[in-house]
């Protein structure tokens, strides 16, 4: 028998997982090279494009006398704060899920691995997925505030160990508010709590975002009082026990040549990181096996916020409920299978909270612009602003709506998975489920897309011809990029995997998302060269065709990968 | 080797085991019977660690599994009915991985992995990646990583789900042999046939309780019946409204 060599229990999950993530990629590229080429080409086109708008708006801050190196200033610190909380949120999900909903979680349980080293593990998992795309982003703009102050080298040295430590942070906070809320969620008293701190910070956040009263002769003469009261607003970035001011410190102090303040703020967040990075490593196993365990004893009773239901005479009530009887009231001409289809696939989506909560996300911050276009929209004097406005409200709208039909659109026929056999089986077929699901989402979208731009064309008070060009324009996108994702979505399935972000970041998911871009970008650009009233106007001829092109794109875009689709469908094996 | 004193576990309003008291002692072969929803695999998670009991307490060979888990998982093995595997890894490199979170040396490792291997018919399958596995192929790698490092208490949920008559008997032989050699075999299933064939003991739990333990000459003579389904039923029925 050979010597037995004690190998630490963290390091053997590091290789394992090491060495799975990279067979992971390695069959990601083999299994399709487009793939993996498209990724890299928006990999690194992201990147450079990223630096030089980022190089472009540092540039042209900086031009202003004076005032330039105050802006930036405020926008680094303003960034990092923005960025903490957004890390931290990312966190907070991230470890809740992998913590307590994960398989290999549950599976080193039972092996002798103690709770610290699996919670440690954990953690630093979560860490990397919640803060790539973090490093992703700033990486560019460093790189370009580098280049605006023309720093010395040492400053790409240095400013990754800043990042390094800053990042630890969230993830050691965001991993004891998972712990927390998982061993609290269900008690009454926390629900309460919970619910006023949020009511609470909504109407901090509406208070605090209330309009700044700024007059044409303020923006003329007292320019420097108007930016005074604008960075009064961003004051809160500044406060210095947030981990983003240290960071931001140490990163101007160090462009700046101020080394030993910078040194100051490294070691200020370096003493942190150690101290409650030693703490979440050693200490919090046995309050990560606590909440685990609160987790999995959680009863199944009604939410304490449900109205509680009158009981009917029978157990089973087979009586239509609202939901069927809306789908008979709007859906009349259709038969009852695929009303049926429609009610599954529509209480599907509303009983998976992570489902509804994301596109709820998107839909709030695209209203939330449009409300706020109202107190900018006095402002626009010029023609050309409100031609912009208008255009890139479109564009807005499209692109929110290309990220929720390929969020929410595409994995529809993956995530029947192995129930497809029901639909499948059933004589509806897999041809009138496609178009059953096409028809239902497009209808939704339209509803919802078409309502948004018709409320921002009247913040803008553009005229009625105009504001009905447009909610037509959104409808054929509507269609259009409905048509995209559930096409490429039954052409591209994934019946292996439940998880619709795992089937989105697949090969089928990333070409929807490519293509509808650029369908948007392409479109909108057209649109707005070839319109008859906007930028100067061009002639009836040029707005016809420009029109023309659009639908013809439009459809083709839409009917092609939907037929190509349907066919697929139609001989599936199930 | 296992003992249950007072164990009750609670999900919500939900008592799903009820102050059960149970003891295993070293080498029996025990069959957990029970009908759907009766406390079966909440009583093993909680065995096995998974979740702290609502009151009472699980010893594993004489440690506590709440105050002393790390101690007690050394010593056992556990397999659900769908077990967790690192589906881009070869059985091999899982069980190198097991092995080596057990504490044992590589030449351990390779020899009980490769004798086990060889009774379930694992050889063609070690350099495959464990996703292109099929579902009764999965279930072999996992029960030869969880029997590698010579558990003294082998717990395991369904464990004959997936597998083929063949690999099923190996199973069943290897657990025999085991508990020959004095493993704890602690086993839920659905399956009769298993308790009456296998079992020294079988208990059967239902609505969070045990009904009845014994062997089963014993469950035949207390219930003046000859067969386990039988007895099963009537002990079962009668006490679930539900039927």
């Amino acid at each position: 028998m050979g010597e037995i060599k004690q190998i630490s229990h963290w390091r053997l999950l590091f290789k394992v997982n090491q060495i799975q993530n990279w067979r992971r990629l390695q069959s990601a590229v083999s299994s399709s090279r487009l793939h993996a080429f498209l990724m890299g080409l928006f990999v690194v086109g992201y990147a450079w494009l990223a630096f030089q708008l980022f190089s472009k708006g540092l540039q042209f801050t900086s031009s202003f006398p004076g005032l330039g190196p105050v802006l930036i200033e405020r926008m680094i610190f303003l960034l990092f704060a923005f960025l903490f909380f957004l890390l931290l949120l990312s966190n907070v999900i991230i470890n809740f899920t992998n913590l307590f909903r994960n398989r290999e979680t549950h599976f080193l349980l039972t092996l002798p691995v103690s709770h610290q080293v699996i919670f440690r593990w954990k953690i630093f998992e979560s860490g990397i997925l919640a803060s790539w795309a973090f490093l992703f982003l700033v990486t560019p703009l460093l790189i370009a505030y580098g280049e605006t102050y023309n720093s010395t080298w040492h400053f790409y040295l240095v400013t990754p160990l800043f990042i390094g430590m800053f990042v630890i942070l969230p993830g050691v906070l965001g991993s004891w508010v998972a712990l927390f809320l998982a061993r609290w969620l269900d008690r009454l008293a926390f629900q309460v709590a919970a619910m006023l701190v949020i009511i609470l910070v909504i109407v901090f956040i509406s208070s605090w975002l209330q309009p700044e009263i700024v007059t044409d002769e303020m923006l003329e003469t007292r320019v420097l009082d108007v930016v005074d009261r604008l960075l009064a607003r961003t004051q809160f970035s500044l406060f210095p026990f947030l981990p983003s001011y240290w960071v931001s410190s140490g990163i101007t102090q160090w462009i700046e040549g101020a080394v030993m303040g910078a040194l100051f703020f490294g070691l200020v967040l370096l003493s942190h990181t150690l101290f409650f990075g030693y703490i979440a490593t050693t200490r919090s196993g046995s309050m990560f096996f606590s909440s685990l365990s609160a987790v999995n004893s959680r009863g199944r009773k009604a939410s304490l916020w449900r109205i509680p239901k009158i009981k009917k005479n029978s157990q089973f009530d087979f009586k239509p409920k609202l939901l069927d009887r809306l789908a008979k009231l709007f859906w009349w001409w259709s038969k009852s299978d695929s009303r049926a289809l429609i009610v599954k696939d529509t209480l599907t989506f509303w009983r998976d909270t992570t489902q509804w909560g994301q596109s709820l996300v998107l839909l709030g911050l695209l209203v939330a612009y449009i409300m706020n276009l109202r107190y900018f929209s006095h402002r626009l004097t010029s023609d050309f602003w409100v031609d912009l406005t208008s255009y890139l409200n479109l564009g807005a709208c499209a692109l929110n709506l290309a990220t929720l039909t390929t969020r929410f659109v595409f994995p529809q026929i993956s995530l029947e998975g192995k129930r497809i056999w029901i639909i499948g089986m059933a004589p509806l077929g897999m041809k009138r489920t496609l178009m059953t699901k096409f028809l239902f989402s497009t209808a939704v979208s339209m509803i919802v897309t078409m309502a948004l731009v018709g409320a921002s064309c009247m913040m803008l008070s553009v005229s009625v011809e105009r504001m009905i060009y447009f909610i037509l324009a959104i409808g054929v996108m509507a269609f259009t990029l409905n048509a995209l994702a559930l096409g490429l979505g039954a052409l591209y399935p994934n019946f292996r995997e439940d998880n619709p972000s795992k089937i989105v970041s697949g090969f089928g998911g990333t070409l929807c998302l490519v293509l509808s871009f650029l369908y948007i970008v392409g479109m909108v650009g057209l649109m707005a060269f070839t319109s008859f009233w906007a930028f100067g106007g061009s002639s009836s001829l040029v707005f016809v065709f420009g029109c023309l092109g659009f639908l013809i794109v439009s459809f083709f875009l839409g009917w092609f990968p939907l037929r190509k689709g349907i066919q697929r469908m139609s001989s599936i094996e199930v | 080797m296992i003992e249950i004193k007072g164990l009750s576990k609670s999900f919500g309003d939900l008592t799903a085991v009820n102050d059960i008291n149970l003891s295993v002692p070293k080498g029996e072969f025990f069959v957990i019977l029970g009908p759907n929803a009766a406390g079966k695999t909440t009583t093993i998670k909680v065995m096995a660690g998974l979740m702290k009991p609502t009151s009472g307490s699980v010893h594993v060979c004489g440690y506590n599994i709440e105050s002393e888990p790390l101690k007690a998982r050394k010593r056992m093995a556990y397999l659900p009915d769908f077990p967790f595997l690192y589906d881009k890894l070869t059985p091999i490199e899982f069980f190198r991985f097991t092995g080596q979170l057990f504490g044992m040396s590589e030449s351990h490792i390779q020899n009980e992995s490769d004798s086990l291997s060889d009774r379930f018919s694992l050889g063609e399958f070690l350099s495959n990646p464990i996703e292109s596995l099929s579902h009764g192929t999965k279930q072999r790698v996992a029960i030869v990583s969880a029997l590698m490092h010579a558990p003294e208490v082998f717990v395991l949920d369904e464990p004959m789900v997936g597998l083929d008559p063949h690999h099923a008997r190996i199973l069943k032989d290897i657990l025999r042999e085991r508990a020959n050699q004095g493993m704890t075999v602690f086993v839920s299933t659905h399956q009769l046939s298993v308790a009456e064939e296998m079992a020294d003991r079988i208990g059967i739990m239902n609505q969070g309780k045990i009904v009845a333990v014994g062997s089963h000459s014993e469950l035949q003579a207390a219930n003046h019946d000859n067969k386990l389904e039988s007895i099963f039923l009537s002990l079962t029925l009668k006490t679930d409204g539900r039927n």
